[in-house]
């Protein structure tokens, strides 16, 4: 029998920080400081010297800080309690997205709720993980076969009604998520490796089945001057950017690419271009240590948590943070797909800023909520 | 949280976290290398291939728009201005800010309905092979009500402006078109031939006539603006300027009130020439083509409609006859014939023939025009009366080659080298010139109607004004030219035995004239001065034996009417070369006409 004590209730009580009362790490709250800060000079500088707009993202980095401080404070237990029903919304809501949803750009992702306009996809990326790490709550690592099975079941079904929206980029980053839950669970590496290879094996038929635009992007991305004008435009004025940057970088408001018009969506997708064109290499260096630096901060977090539910959402949202991250830089690099996806902590826009920092709550509460363990 | 956790053993759950920190390494290692990969595409494109991203950033940033020049403007020997720039107001479309080419179609031909379908197809085809940051212009003038029109709709179109350019004008119109020629827009045949950067920014290039003659100095160089622009085109700051050259403005001989009279007076005959030299200097006063054609026209690009008209138009007003019409010379050749002969001993000017109506050679009767026949002539009586008997006898004395080389130096069967393009070079036989040409020997029945301008003689109208003016002038081989300040080399003297015998053909063209018996006699009367010249009347084919009627065969087939002169025969200012095209005879109709010219042009030179 364990002797468990609540940390408020610790014997070590007037030693408290204030971080420790606001349940907060600090090492983690360090790197994302940075990040954002990074991101917020990013923003001024792409959107060409707006105060509206770094305002607007600055209160919106305000928000998602309150709501990162809010998921701190919920013990972990709490949320494993809410996961299997937070779950069945986001099912019903996806169904709903595909039966009532608002047709934006040819897809259908947008929920109104009131006046509220949502995208469940959204909630998912954080709650698909968290699903199947309950699921494997309770189980020994690496889990039967039959709960693998039953968490692969689950991935398949949040990825399928999210990539007939269509939308196959959120689709695959939010199936990651979740397949991350369970590589950390222990899925046998001869699954793993069985797995890459029929996903290799079943690639033609997966182009077949592709819309056009997403075969024109693919296309478009194994060899952009082949329309320059049309849909390679936007690699190559980002590739011209990144490479115009050199070293050194042409300085900070420097971007030529970005102030001219040339580079598309300069403060969402495509702010890593603008980052290489102001702050060269060594500006790259900077932000993937920044980020490497957050990921083993939260993967330290991972192994230091007390069961296995935490230990998964845990490391799996540092994946993710990681995919995204490395996705948008290849993007936007053209070493992979144009996809559509922000540069999680540095590119202006809400949603994905909200879950981020979501996700970060969740993370610190995992790191703050321990239990005292006897030895 | 879970108690079954908290049962599990203390063996299990540390074989559970090994597993989980294996993974937890795994997971941290592939972070590691992907964000290596990252690193290394950076270095690839930011170390490696900073020189080449650098350029491209730059070509983005900066780009080079050509200024065009201004044309030279063109005036007459008055300085009154024969074509002008005018600014216009055009349509500039911005591709990139185009979302719906077709709806923009729409709105245009709603717009502008004068622009013609045909016309608004090929430019939209064009803008949809335009690159995305590129904008060009409309080929059309916007009346004030279309620009208005334009200005309060041009809201909903973002990526159409209503922009001022400088366009071609000739304010005469008609007047004179075949000397000044036109300004069109730039053909891709005319494109590989020049030098594409002298004309980027450029849309016309002269076409005809003076405009394109004097293209070179007309055109100007292009300037260089170098700008910094944004993706979508729009110019952002000035960096550097080379302004542009713009063209020279030209004078011109003609006289514009002389041309516009000497023009008038085609009102009845639709179709000839008048050519007005002056015959010191070689100078085109009047240049004088019927009929004629605006200008203007041509400017934007002609619509087909209109040009297929101008083309099928029966009178052919395209063709250039100053310097494309090739007439035979007629009477008019008969003072040069006659004047090679006495220079070279052919014949005494005194030595008088008989003329009974007609020449006899080889049982073949050469009809003289008159009858019954001259009678006795001399030489003065042959030009005078226009006796072509005199001259067909004379013709066998001279032959051919004698002929062809009295003729020669007065320019017969060469170019003028008028500085209008294209110019023809007409035909002075010879018997080698038949030989080359066609191959056959010379026969002798040839050389009686080569000696009064028929058989294969071909003359231009301007030709005819050069040969006139180097007998007014005393031999002097003047230039003619349309440029007033034209370098030319000093002109040769034709070699003269005989001052007199000159003076005795320039006395018999003043009896023409002035004599009781002159072909013109009629129009040489109370002219206030006078004056020498030499009526024509060229078969346009051979009637053979056949009585002319002339009001039996069609208006077409008539004689053509020529005459050429010039005046105060004192001191000749002016030589005129008239030909009327199925005009009748000489005397009727281009000696009154080109008597107009000379009086008109004197009368503008009085003070």
């Amino acid at each position: 029998m364990k002797i468990t004590l609540n940390p408020s209730h610790n014997v070590y009580r007037r030693n408290k920080t204030i971080l420790q009362m606001l349940h907060i790490d600090g090492w983690l709250l360090l790197g994302i400081l940075l990040l954002l800060a990074a991101s917020t000079l990013l923003v001024y500088s792409a959107s060409g010297g707006e105060v509206e707009v770094v305002t607007r993202h600055l209160m919106r980095i305000g928000f998602a800080f309150a709501l990162m401080l809010l998921f701190a404070q919920i013990p972990p237990n709490i949320l494993y309690v809410f996961t299997p029903w937070l779950f069945g919304a986001g099912i019903v809501m996806l169904i709903g997205v595909l039966l009532f949803g608002d047709i934006g750009k040819g897809a259908q992702r947008w929920l109104e709720l009131g006046p509220i306009r949502f995208q469940p996809s959204e909630l998912m990326k954080l709650v698909l993980p968290m699903t199947v790490a309950w699921l494997f709550a309770h189980s020994n690592f690496p889990p039967s076969y039959k709960r693998l099975g039953a968490g692969a079941a689950l991935i398949a079904l949040t990825a399928g009604l999210i990539v007939v929206q269509p939308d196959l980029g959120t689709s695959i980053l939010i199936a990651m998520s979740g397949l991350f839950v369970l590589f950390f669970a222990g899925l046998p590496w001869k699954i793993i490796f069985g797995s890459i290879l029929s996903v290799v094996a079943s690639l033609p038929v997966v182009w077949h089945l592709m819309h056009d635009y997403q075969k024109q992007r693919v296309l478009t991305f194994l060899d952009p001057e082949s329309d320059p004008l049309g849909s390679g435009y936007h690699i190559i004025q980002s590739k011209i950017a990144i490479g115009s940057g050199g070293v050194e970088g042409k300085g900070f408001m420097g971007s030529t690419q970005a102030h001219l018009e040339f580079l598309p969506e300069s403060t969402t997708d495509f702010i890593f271009s603008v980052l290489s064109e102001e702050f060269g290499l060594v500006g790259v260096i900077l932000l993937l240590a920044m980020y490497v630096f957050v990921i083993a901060r939260g993967l330290y977090i991972a192994s230091q948590a007390q069961d296995n539910f935490t230990r998964l959402i845990a490391s799996s949202m540092m994946m993710t943070l990681f995919v995204y991250a490395f996705v948008n830089i290849g993007m936007v690099s053209g070493l992979l797909p144009v996809v559509g996806l922000p540069l999680p902590l540095i590119s202006y826009g809400g949603s994905a800023l909200v879950t981020l920092m979501i996700s970060f709550g969740i993370l610190m509460s995992i790191h703050t909520h321990k239990k005292m363990l006897a030895k | 949280m879970s108690e079954r956790l908290d049962f599990n053993s203390d063996a299990e759950a540390f074989a559970e976290k090994k597993l989980f920190r294996n993974r937890l390494l795994f997971g941290f290692i592939f972070v590691l290398t992907l964000f290596g990969v990252l690193i290394g595409r950076m270095v690839y494109l930011q170390w490696f291939n900073f020189e080449h991203y650098h350029l491209l950033a730059e070509d983005n940033r900066i780009s080079i728009e050509t200024l065009p020049p201004t044309r030279g403007k063109i005036y007459d020997r008055n300085h009154v201005l024969l074509a002008d720039n005018q600014p216009v107001f055009t349509l500039k479309f911005t591709r990139e800010k185009i979302d719906d080419l077709a709806q923009t179609e729409a709105f245009i031909s709603e717009l502008l309905p004068n622009l013609s379908e045909a016309q608004r197809h090929k430019f939209f085809e064009k803008l949809r092979r335009t690159g995305r940051s590129r904008s060009i212009l409309l080929p059309y003038s916007l009346s004030e009500e279309e620009a208005a029109q334009f200005a309060v709709q041009s809201y909903q179109h973002p990526g159409l402006s209503l922009t001022a350019r400088l366009k071609r004008v000739y304010p005469f119109g008609p007047t004179a078109v075949h000397a000044l020629g036109y300004v069109g827009r730039i053909n891709s045949k005319e494109l590989s031939q020049l030098d594409e950067r002298d004309y980027r920014g450029t849309e016309v290039i002269g076409k005809l006539g003076i405009e394109k003659y004097y293209e070179s100095r007309l055109h100007g160089e292009p300037g260089i603006q170098q700008v910094e622009t944004n993706a979508k085109g729009r110019v952002l700051r000035k960096l550097e300027n080379i302004p542009a050259i713009p063209g020279d403005d030209i004078q011109l001989t003609l006289d514009i009130q002389l041309q516009q009279y000497a023009e008038s007076l085609f009102s009845e005959h639709k179709r000839g020439s008048i050519i007005a030299l002056d015959p010191k200097t070689g100078e085109v006063l009047a240049y004088v083509s019927m009929p004629v054609f605006d200008p203007n026209l041509f400017v934007d690009g002609i619509d087909q409609t209109t040009y297929s008209a101008l083309l099928n138009n029966p009178h052919r007003p395209m063709i250039n006859r100053g310097i494309n019409g090739q007439y035979p010379p007629g009477s008019t050749i008969k003072p040069f014939v006659a004047l090679g002969a006495i220079e070279n001993n052919y014949i005494s000017p005194l030595k008088k023939i008989f003329d009974p109506g007609y020449f006899e050679y080889k049982n073949h009767r050469y009809r003289d025009w008159k009858r019954t026949g001259h009678g006795l002539v001399d030489m003065n009586d042959a030009i005078t009366q226009s006796c072509d008997t005199y001259f067909y006898e004379l013709s066998l004395d001279m032959g051919i080659d004698a002929i062809h080389d009295a003729l020669a130096p007065f320019g017969f069967g060469n170019v003028t080298q008028i500085d209008i393009p294209g110019e023809s070079k007409g035909i002075l036989p010879s018997q080698e010139w038949k030989k080359t040409t066609k191959g056959e020997p010379w026969y002798r029945g040839e050389t009686i109607i080569s000696s009064i301008g028929q058989g294969y003689n071909l003359t231009t109208p301007v030709q005819l004004a050069k040969a006139t003016a180097i007998l007014a002038n005393g031999g002097k081989i003047i230039q003619p030219h349309l440029l007033k300040d034209a370098k030319l080399p000093a002109p040769q003297q034709i070699e003269i035995k005989d001052i007199q015998n000159w003076n005795r053909v320039i006395a018999a063209m003043h009896n023409v004239m002035h004599s009781p018996r002159g072909t013109a006699r009629k129009h040489g009367q109370g002219l206030g001065f006078e004056m020498a010249g030499k009526t024509g009347t060229a078969q346009v084919f051979s009637l053979n034996e056949a009585d002319y009627d002339a009001d039996s065969i069609d208006k077409r087939l008539h004689d053509h009417s020529l005459f050429v002169g010039f005046g105060p025969i004192e001191n000749p200012q002016i030589a005129v070369a008239v030909i009327v095209e199925n005009g009748g005879s000489g005397s009727g109709t281009a000696a009154p006409m080109a008597v107009d010219v000379i009086k008109k042009y004197l009368e503008l030179n009085t003070p």
